[in-house]
């Protein structure tokens, strides 16, 4: 038989019977041995709980709670990297409006600048082509005219060898030839 | 050629018609068979043609020749013709005619018309180049149809120059 079976029998006897069963006394009270009986078969019983597996409770207990607090220390690290790369993209969001509005400043200012060379360009090129234009216009009523003037000469020229041919009959060809000879021979030592 | 060798032949040529005694007549006919010569395309063509043998080009020249010029002038034109000078026939001719004239103490007056002068124009002109030059002329006239009417006439250096072609040059110019 065990501890706790001779502890409960032993009780057992205290206990008052009524032949039915073992009534307590008190309504709310058990009988005073089955209490001393019961709270050192608790004591017992907690003090093996706490002897053998204390050790087991509080290892896990601190473990989890090292557990725990590593989450919690991940937690806020891992708060702090993301409240820190929030900085770096909200600096770098910063950096970029900056950067945009240089950009677009940049851009602007580029753009000023070439529109005030195209203007320039465009105004001397306008300038030269006028100029071109008009020294053409100038050569080409040259070249016009003296092309004229050498189409004029020559069908003047055709012109004249045909109606000189035609004219120049024999008569002609005497008073030409009586009129060279009259003039050389009133002329005197001079010949030209 | 060569001056030297074109003054060799106008001094043979003019030493054989001197020697024959046709001096006047052979110079003449000369002169005007070398004008005729530098006017025609074919006929230069035909007398200077190494291709065509010399006999046969001197066949030519008695053809174009025999019976209207004395022999002397078509064996002397045939001899230059034959030797293979008859590209310098004109100028040759021209120092003979310069040589003939020389010999006389004239100067020679080439006179180029559209067309021929009579013989009384020939006179009268040849006095009044006289009279403008100062200088004894002797009259070399040449056909010229270029020169289309009137009158051009060169003594040495010196030109008179009245042809309808020169007016018209010119006329031309001015246009």
């Amino acid at each position: 038989m065990s501890f706790l079976s001779t502890i409960s029998l032993i009780a057992a006897e205290n206990v008052p019977n009524d032949g039915v069963g073992s009534t307590s006394l008190n309504p709310i009270l058990p009988p005073i041995g089955e209490m001393i009986i019961g709270s050192l078969a608790s004591i017992i019983v907690f003090s093996l709980i706490v002897k053998f597996a204390g050790p087991t409770i509080k290892k896990s207990m601190s473990d989890r709670t090292a557990r725990i607090q590593k989450d919690l220390d991940d937690s806020a690290a891992a708060a702090s990297a993301a409240e820190a790369e929030a900085s770096k993209i909200r600096a770098a969001k910063g950096d970029i409006d900056a950067e945009r509005s240089r950009l677009y400043a940049d851009a602007d200012t580029q753009a000023e600048a070439l529109l005030a060379d195209g203007r320039v360009r465009i105004d001397a090129e306008m300038v030269d082509l006028e100029t071109r234009a008009e020294a053409e216009l100038v050569s080409a009523a040259g070249r016009s005219g003296d092309e004229l003037r050498a189409e004029i000469a020559r069908y003047s020229s055709g012109a004249i060898d045909s109606v000189v041919n035609g004219t120049l009959d024999n008569a002609a060809h005497q008073d030409l030839i009586e009129s060279f000879i009259a003039r050389v021979g009133s002329s005197t030592g001079a010949a030209s | 050629m060569s001056d030297a060798r074109i003054q060799g032949y106008s001094r043979a040529l003019f030493e054989i018609a001197r020697a024959e005694g046709t001096l006047d007549e052979v110079e003449d006919e000369l002169f005007r068979f070398a004008r005729s010569y530098e006017s025609s395309e074919e006929l230069r063509t035909a007398l200077t043609d190494d291709q065509v043998p010399a006999e046969k080009r001197q066949a030519i020249v008695e053809d174009l020749l025999g019976g209207k010029a004395t022999s002397t002038t078509t064996q002397l034109v045939s001899m230059v013709v034959g030797s293979g000078r008859g590209r310098d026939l004109p100028a040759i001719v021209d120092q003979l005619v310069q040589r003939a004239a020389g010999s006389k103490d004239l100067d020679v007056a080439e006179v180029r018309t559209a067309i021929a002068l009579t013989a009384d124009q020939q006179a009268r002109l040849k006095a009044a180049l006289e009279n403008a030059t100062g200088k004894s002329i002797s009259l070399k006239t040449v056909v010229d149809a270029s020169v289309l009417g009137g009158i051009v006439a060169t003594i040495g250096d010196t030109v008179i120059d009245d042809t309808v072609r020169t007016r018209i040059d010119q006329l031309k110019s001015r246009l």
